[in-house]
């Protein structure tokens, strides 16, 4: 029972989402493609992408579960403020995430010098790529997660408890099971979002091929560079569509099984 | 501490419990003996919940102690977590795991209760408790697969197979239907009584009461204002909560060729669906030593304890011995007092127990009814319902 009215918008609105794509279907080289991809300038950023944004998928894990849960557990006006502050580097512009990493980090900057005297430098290296990704990404996992938490309640933990279950069991063996489709949901968007960044891992870790160059700084670069053509640039963007695509299918496949 | 100083030494939970929250104020004192099962009878919103919040230590009361066989659980200053009480909770919704089996749930209960069973051993374990509660074949079901009542079945025996001391029930037959609930009430009945647990049931529903409690306890705005068993707190209503509870004829007494024989000898006719629960010879499971006396040989056997319950409404009262009655219980009996009642005129009426009968104020001046006249009662065997205690 849809007004047909509202089929209108609909179409246009697909269409922006996937005729874009088809146009870029449409400039692919077909023909240069094998070698476009198998050339180093592809592989070796691809490479790059998929190690740094899976690594930064694992931190986000690692520290926004618990985060997840002690905001979902918290009295409301904590969880709110908290939830606010994990939010704001959600609707930050990449490039502000970047130049506050910088400042925070970089040379001159608060924890950046303590750490030049320890004789560690972070920007424009590989970790400053993986923090760039995680800082962009973590907010996705955690209002993911959060979200799923929160929905879920506490009444099984509490039955959990009553049968003589400890917490770290019923963390364990109840909780993370019952928000385990938020938690994937959360995974998968973070690892999108990862492989995507640009903005703060452009200002903060920079383009050095082999260190920071991941897949879109690849096509910025081949879009870009003097005397090469786009077609690069479109080979690589086809690349990463297509390791999106297959993650999703993966992910898709695997959640139906749990759920049957 | 000197807690337990003055207390009933044969208490297995003893509890002394003061909470405020907003307009609401709770204390409460109550006892629990060894393999005792007490029923918290109280209208919405009296506390009753929170009472067994307080004793599962899901909520910290603002002072007061809960001593569980001399140790301490609360206390000021001293909270033992939920999962060291060993005080199960089983409440109205079941609360299975949903991402668990039937199997699995109830071996969780055996692997983190007191049983710490390993993975291998807790499934079989876990087998046998579904078998116990009629549940047998349906360990792989998750529990969306499952019926409300097989939820609750379920839950019932997670709860028990985490052996816990005492176990608190929160109305857990108030999401059932109808038809299911009296099963699920018995069955409870029957596994309380076979594994010896003490218990601890919230509801208000009087059946509740009388099926499953031995003793009684009334809750009304925070606080005890009734304590005994079933029969004596009803026959002696103490608020306007427990007299529409007492609104039921309740008899307890022996189980007799598929009738209740009341204390003075008077035979109660019960329904015939609840005949059957009647006859000795139908124990719903074969339990020894679970307190179904005789259950092996009819003949010699030792009457079971039953109770019967009907409404007021339903006795009909007459001037003289009713000759071409339907109704197979008659009985004549004194008036005792004539009052006022919730839906017309409430006459007791002598014998062991008495008897309740509403009628309108215009019949009891058309018969001409007074205090000390004899009348004769009666009631359709259809009207009165049967439990087992």
């Amino acid at each position: 029972m849809i007004p047909r009215l509202l089929y209108v918008p609909a179409s246009i609105g697909l269409a922006l989402l996937v005729l874009p794509l088809a146009g870029l279907l449409l400039k692919v080289d077909w023909p240069a493609l094998p070698a476009l991809l198998l050339s180093p300038e592809a592989l070796q950023p691809l490479g790059l992408s998929l190690v740094t944004a899976s690594v930064s998928t694992l931190l986000c894990l690692l520290l926004g579960v618990p985060l997840a849960v002690v905001i979902a557990r918290s009295k409301p006006r904590a969880a709110g403020l908290l939830r606010a502050l994990v939010t704001v580097p959600l609707v930050l512009p990449p490039l502000v995430g970047g130049i506050a990493l910088l400042a925070l980090l970089g040379r001159g900057g608060v924890l950046g010098n303590t750490l030049e005297l320890a004789g560690l430098r972070i920007p424009f290296t590989t970790a400053a790529v993986v923090i760039a990704q995680t800082f962009v990404a973590l907010p996705f996992l955690v209002i993911a997660v959060e979200g799923a938490l929160r929905t879920a309640g506490i009444r099984y933990e509490r039955v959990a408890a009553t049968l003589g279950a400890g917490r770290g069991t019923v963390f364990a063996r109840i909780t993370l099971p019952l928000v385990g489709p938020g938690l994937l949901a959360g995974t998968v968007l973070s690892f999108a979002r990862a492989l995507g960044e640009f903005g703060a891992t452009a200002l903060f870790a920079g383009n050095q091929v082999g260190v920071t160059r991941t897949m879109p700084l690849a096509i910025y670069t081949a879009f870009n560079g003097s005397g090469v053509t786009t077609d690069q640039a479109v080979a690589l963007s086809l690349l990463l569509i297509a390791v999106a695509v297959i993650i999703l299918v993966l992910v898709g496949t695997r959640r139906a099984s749990v759920l049957s | 501490m000197t807690a337990t100083l003055g207390q009933d030494v044969t208490a297995l939970l003893a509890a002394n419990l003061q909470l405020t929250r907003g307009g609401f104020t709770l204390d409460v004192q109550l006892t629990l003996a060894p393999g005792e099962v007490l029923a918290l009878l109280g209208p919405n919103g009296s506390g009753k919940s929170t009472v067994l919040d307080l004793l599962a230590g899901l909520a910290t009361p603002d002072t007061g102690t809960v001593t569980l066989d001399g140790a301490t659980l609360t206390a000021p200053g001293r909270l033992v977590a939920p999962e060291n009480r060993a005080i199960g909770l089983l409440g109205q919704e079941p609360l299975l795991f949903p991402h668990l089996s039937a199997r699995a749930n109830v071996a969780f209960a055996l692997r983190v209760g007191e049983a710490q069973l390993n993975a291998a051993s807790a499934r079989v374990q876990a087998d046998r408790w579904l078998d116990r509660v009629g549940l047998a074949g349906l360990g792989n079901s998750l529990p969306g697969a499952l019926s409300g009542g097989q939820q609750q079945r379920v839950a019932l025996a997670r709860a028990l197979a985490a052996g816990p001391r005492v176990l608190l029930l929160d109305e857990p037959m108030a999401a059932l239907d109808a038809e299911t609930a009296p099963f699920i009430r018995q069955l409870i009945r029957e596994q309380l009584a076979e594994t010896g647990t003490s218990a601890i049931i919230v509801t208000h529903d009087i059946v509740d009461a009388v099926v499953l409690a031995h003793r009684v306890a009334v809750l009304h705005h925070g606080a005890l204002i009734d304590e005994g068993t079933t029969a004596a707190v009803l026959a002696a209503p103490q608020n306007p909560f427990v007299a529409a509870l007492a609104g039921v004829n309740l008899v307890v007494g022996t189980a007799q060729n598929g009738a209740v024989v009341a204390p003075d000898g008077r035979t109660f006719w019960v329904r015939p669906a609840d005949a059957a629960a009647l006859s000795p010879a139908t124990p719903a499971r074969e339990a020894p030593g679970s307190g179904a006396p005789g259950s092996g040989a009819p003949a010699s056997a030792a009457p079971a304890p039953v109770a019967a319950v009907f409404r007021p409404a339903s006795v009909v009262v007459h001037t003289e011995q009713p000759r071409h009655a339907s109704p197979r219980n008659v009985w004549s009996a004194r008036v005792r007092s004539i009052e006022p009642g919730s839906g017309g005129v409430r006459l007791r009426t002598s014998g062991d127990p008495e008897v309740i009968a509403e009628l309108t104020p215009a019949a009891v001046a058309d018969l001409g009814l007074q205090v000390g006249s004899t009348v004769w009662l009666s009631v359709k065997a259809t009207d009165v319902s049967a439990y087992r205690r």
